[in-house]
């Protein structure tokens, strides 16, 4: 079951690759109006997160996009569930029992496929592959659509977060550093961290384009010697402000000694910019609490008609 | 069975009506009133704060989106991993829940999916899964929790979801498929829905279910296997 549901995986990201962008892009634009705007009564929606044991702010973005698009009435349900949180990921089956919805829309809030999105979620959600048909209710259908992280306009919000947290800064004076996890199981979030950068520097805005990461080289805690620039922009490319970009990242910067309190815990937010090496360093909230990701959640739910 | 009766059985707002006409109005920590005219509708504060005049607790109208930041902090304000802990803060009451579908959602927020074991539980379609099972199928870092041995299971379990400081569900599971309780050290009643596992004998408070054993026990399991929990947390199970 997992396997089938990794390779299904696999095999549609090839044939993703294959779509000239521009057409994908048309269709994803279309099909993603489509979706924000009409109602879907006996369809659900479920957002998986990561969540953690010890950051209380790593699953408030999921939650709070899951409460927009509550508002938007769209679905008859949406719900979330959590590898590391409740409701659990196993808790799927008490999620939606009523026998008038009859497709649910699964969607990871993740930056990548990779370890998650290929063998713990199809595990623990029993998912067969895009489609996975359940006995109860009878013939309930689960679509399983790819992760946030895969959305085209991810790049586009990259740079306007860039812009947002040093407003007015020339761009040709700054590097911009777009910082990832990197190693371990979910190596992939690396592979799409270096996609954004390839996407952002053929643009041609900003002096430099960099991919950092916290556990592989290059290491974010070296930013100071990667640029030669007097601004400094860093965008780290996780789903939440919690334990990675609240409180590991700002350490590895310079900007704090030691890991601070959560972001929920902290009067203030960190100020912008801090003056260190003599640079202006802009360090901005993790891509993920942007609220256009409720759309993106949207969006994807269309990506599966598309492969 | 028509649809219109299924959607009935299924329905958590249906069966929240049946258990408050019961007058079950308790699950977990909190409690739950319906308020008289004009204010109609539900308020939610912790048992303990039953007893308290109203003015004394901080008011919270903000229905689900509240309640999950009422139940993300304890008393001293440290982050609660797991909801059904008890620890739930103390000193609020949830008002403006309007009607039963606010109060199910503020419930969710407080102990997620709990209203939802409870019904399949009583539609007899709560799926269970042993201890075994649910270590057999864990892969990465958490793959080493298949050496977790049964003294070894046995002493975590009682530990941990104990429910004086451990946790308030009551557990379904079993260790295994050859149906070894999940503890020995846990009292029978750990493992009987109709009881109140804050300790308060209430006779009628809806249970918080353990239908399958959740990540943080996952996790402690493979802290006991690498050595990281010892000693110190034998003998908290011993005394
Ligand atoms: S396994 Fe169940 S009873 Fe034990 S701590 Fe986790 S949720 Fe509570």
């Amino acid at each position: 079951m997992q396997e089938r549901g990794g390779l299904a995986r696999e095999k549609r990201g090839k044939t993703q690759k294959k779509n000239p962008a521009e057409i994908s892009r048309f269709f994803a634009s279309f099909a993603g109006y489509l979706l924000r705007v009409i109602p879907k009564l006996d369809a659900a929606l479920l957002i998986v997160g990561h969540g953690s044991t010890v950051n209380p702010d790593s699953s408030a973005p999921s939650l709070a996009h899951a409460a927009t698009i509550r508002r938007r009435g769209l679905f008859a349900e949406v719900a979330c569930v959590f590898w590391k949180e409740e409701p659990a990921l196993r808790d799927w089956p008490l999620l939606f029992p009523d026998p008038t919805i009859h497709d649910i829309f699964v969607v990871p809030n993740f930056i990548s496929e990779g370890y998650f999105t290929q063998t713990i979620i199809p595990r623990e959600l029993e998912l067969t592959g895009d489609l996975t048909e359940r006995d109860f209710p009878a013939g309930q259908r689960w679509h399983y659509c790819p992760p946030v992280g895969n959305h085209p306009a991810m790049t586009e919000l990259l740079l306007q977060r860039a812009r947002e947290v040093a407003p007015g800064v020339p761009e040709r004076e700054t590097s911009l550093l777009i910082v990832g996890h990197g190693t371990g199981l979910n190596d992939n979030s690396a592979v799409a961290a270096k996609q954004q950068v390839a996407a952002i520097a053929a643009l041609d805005r900003y002096a430099a384009v960099l991919s950092t990461y916290m556990e592989e080289p290059p290491h974010i805690a070296d930013w100071a010697k990667l640029t030669d620039t007097p601004n400094v922009v860093v965008v780290p490319f996780f789903i939440s402000d919690g334990l990675h970009s609240y409180q590991d990242i700002p350490v590895l910067l310079g900007l704090e000694p030691e890991p601070t309190a959560a972001a929920s815990q902290q009067a203030v937010f960190r100020q912008n910019p801090r003056h260190l090496h003599g640079r202006a360093l802009y360090y901005a909230s993790a891509i993920g609490t942007e609220p256009r990701f409720a759309d993106i959640i949207l969006e994807q739910t269309a990506a599966l008609a598309l492969a | 069975m028509d649809q219109d009766a299924a959607r009935l059985l299924f329905s958590l707002d249906a069966a929240l009506a049946r258990w408050l006409a019961a007058a079950r109005m308790r699950l977990g920590q909190i409690q739950m009133e319906t308020l008289p005219p004009p204010q109609a509708g539900f308020r939610l504060r912790h048992h303990d704060d039953a007893g308290r005049p109203h003015e004394e607790l901080a008011l919270f109208t903000g229905g689900a989106d509240d309640a999950v930041e009422l139940a993300r902090y304890d008393d001293a304000g440290n982050y609660r991993p797991l909801k059904t802990a008890p620890n739930l803060r103390h000193g609020w009451r949830l008002e403006a829940l309007p009607d039963l579908p606010a109060l199910r959602r503020a419930l969710d927020a407080f102990y997620p999916a709990r209203l939802g074991a409870l019904l399949a539980f009583e539609n007899g379609r709560l799926p269970v899964t042993p201890l075994r099972e649910t270590l057999a199928r864990q892969t990465g870092m958490y793959r080493i929790t298949q050496k977790l041995t049964d003294a070894q299971a046995d002493a975590l379990v009682g530990r941990f979801c104990r429910s004086d400081g451990g946790c308030l569900r009551t557990i379904l599971w079993r260790r295994d498929l050859a149906g070894t309780p999940a503890s020995s050290h846990l009292p029978p009643e750990k493992f009987e829905p109709a009881f109140d596992q804050t300790g308060h004998g209430e006779t009628r408070s809806l249970p918080l279910l353990c239908q399958e054993a959740c990540n943080l026990l996952v996790a402690e399991a493979r802290a006991v296997i690498k050595g990281e929990r010892t000693a110190a947390a034998a003998s908290a199970v011993d005394c």
